[in-house]
């Protein structure tokens, strides 16, 4: 099996994408942060863009006969999605960065975002330890049976519902466009305006499912980078653990015609080739991003609480994206914008982390 | 109100740089709001210096919105941000 062209391929993507984030401050967590912490909703209009973007692509996509619908490794919606996603919204506050954001921050030098890669690593390879259980907790609340997204839900096509939703789109983004409110003034240098952000980072999304029948995704590859580190200091034990056995990609790709198989075992399969490239590729673009603006440089000199809370957000964050199941940018770029059921409930599981985040990370880790 | 300030206003220096977000946004509220008096007559200035891009949008709107004058300017690898009272008590952007 060759997995090189997808290599490439999601090599560029992450290139890409945490170069874009980088430039135009694309932090999801600060998002959700701030819009509790300062009332800030900026950046969520952003988001909102790149997500109404991602519907109008996918279904356009979908129309065509180029797109899987839904996408491989969605299931049936259960409160899992709604707790993973609280416990993912926590975690990302604290650790200053979403499971994108840990990566172009790091690869711009940021020491904290460094700890928190350590924390998702660690946190994803914790997950197997609760995995037998929190499984039965994904089936005992498992509704919609069989049905993934809200169309499928209420039985209607996904075509008027995408077509409903993206018109309602475009009228309020022109409504805050003309209020000038999609645009701000940044004195960063090499600032990229974070609507055209959206727009471009819905794109890649659309070429990431074009290419390799999956919206961007990179949390696997965290857990795999955690079993083969387990592998290593305890292999006895790594063995005993079924979370690891799994292989829940199995799926041909639209193009290529290339079958994906793949988990989170420590081992070389399509999960690896697809998210390594793209986890390496995010770091280097956001590398490549501050070298160019002179910006790169490692600051040592952090209060321990902060290192600590990036640690511990690290880990929260990297354990719930496997009791979610993924990570934000999977659902919101991905999930939401064909309207599936777990990503609708981890949105909101979301916002109620992220508030709880915001008030952890005010009382004892910014305590001014 | 006393209006006149020092020539050379003593400036406050707050170094953030390599931080978590938002803490270089809530330390800087902080002292906006610590040393409102001083900041308005003109008797301290703070500086921030800060290498999260985002800080160069949200500290100085902050600061204008508050009543302050506020500047960004690059220096090498990261940013220096000045905010001080306004003469007139309007804020203005840098």
């Amino acid at each position: 099996m060759n997995y090189s062209f997808l290599m490439i391929v999601s090599l560029a993507l992450g290139l890409a994408t945490g170069f874009i984030m980088h430039r135009s401050d694309f932090c999801m967590a600060g998002m959700f942060r701030d819009f509790f912490l300062f009332r800030e909703k900026f950046m969520l209009r952003m988001l909102a863009l790149a997500a109404v973007a991602s519907m109008a692509l996918f279904e356009a996509a979908r129309e065509a006969g180029l797109l899987p619908y839904p996408f491989p490794l969605f299931a049936s919606p259960s409160l899992a999605n709604l707790v993973g996603g609280a416990f993912f919204g926590v975690g990302m506050v604290l650790a200053g960065g979403c499971v994108a954001g840990t990566l172009y921050k790091m690869g711009s030098g940021s020491l904290l975002s460094a700890i928190a890669f350590v924390g998702l690593v660690t946190g994803s390879a914790l997950y197997a330890e609760i995995h037998p259980w929190w499984e039965g907790f994904v089936r005992a609340t498992t509704f919609f049976t069989g049905k993934v997204t809200i169309p499928q839900m209420i039985g209607i096509g996904p075509a008027p519902v995408a077509m409903t939703v993206v018109a309602g789109g475009v009228l309020l983004f022109r409504r805050w466009g003309r209020g000038g409110k999609m645009e701000r003034r940044s004195r960063a240098e090499g600032y990229l305006q974070p609507w055209k952000a959206a727009l471009l980072l819905a794109l890649i999304g659309l070429l990431s499912v074009l290419i390799t029948g999956m919206p961007l995704g990179i949390t696997t590859a965290y857990a795999k980078m955690g079993a083969c580190l387990e592998n290593a200091l305890f292999p006895a034990h790594l063995a005993g653990l079924a979370y690891f056995q799994t292989i829940p990609l199995d799926y041909t790709s639209p193009l290529g015609n290339t079958r994906l198989v793949g988990g989170p075992g420590c081992r070389f399969d399509a999960v690896a080739a697809v998210q390594f490239p793209l986890v390496f590729g995010i770091v280097a673009g956001g590398t490549l991003s501050s070298l160019l603006l002179g910006e790169f440089r490692v600051y040592f000199r952090i209060p321990t609480r902060q290192c600590l809370s990036a640690l511990a957000g690290g880990t929260i964050m990297g354990m719930a994206a496997r009791m979610a199941p993924a990570c934000n940018v999977w659902h919101l770029l991905g999930g939401l914008p064909i309207l599936a059921g777990q990503s609708v409930l981890f949105l909101a599981g979301l916002f109620a982390g992220a508030w709880l985040g915001g008030r952890i990370l005010v009382k004892w880790v910014a305590r001014y | 109100m006393t209006a006149m300030g020092d020539d050379n206003p003593r400036e406050i220096e707050l170094d953030l740089r390599g931080q978590i977000c938002p803490s270089t946004l809530l330390r800087a509220l902080k002292e906006m709001n610590c040393r409102r008096q001083e900041l308005k007559d003109g008797r301290v200035k703070l500086v921030i210096k800060t290498n999260n891009r985002d800080s160069t949008t949200t500290i100085p709107d902050t600061a204008v919105n508050m009543g302050y004058e506020a500047s960004v300017a690059k220096e090498g690898d990261y940013y220096r941000i000045v905010v001080e009272g306004a003469g007139d008590g309007a804020g203005r952007g840098a």
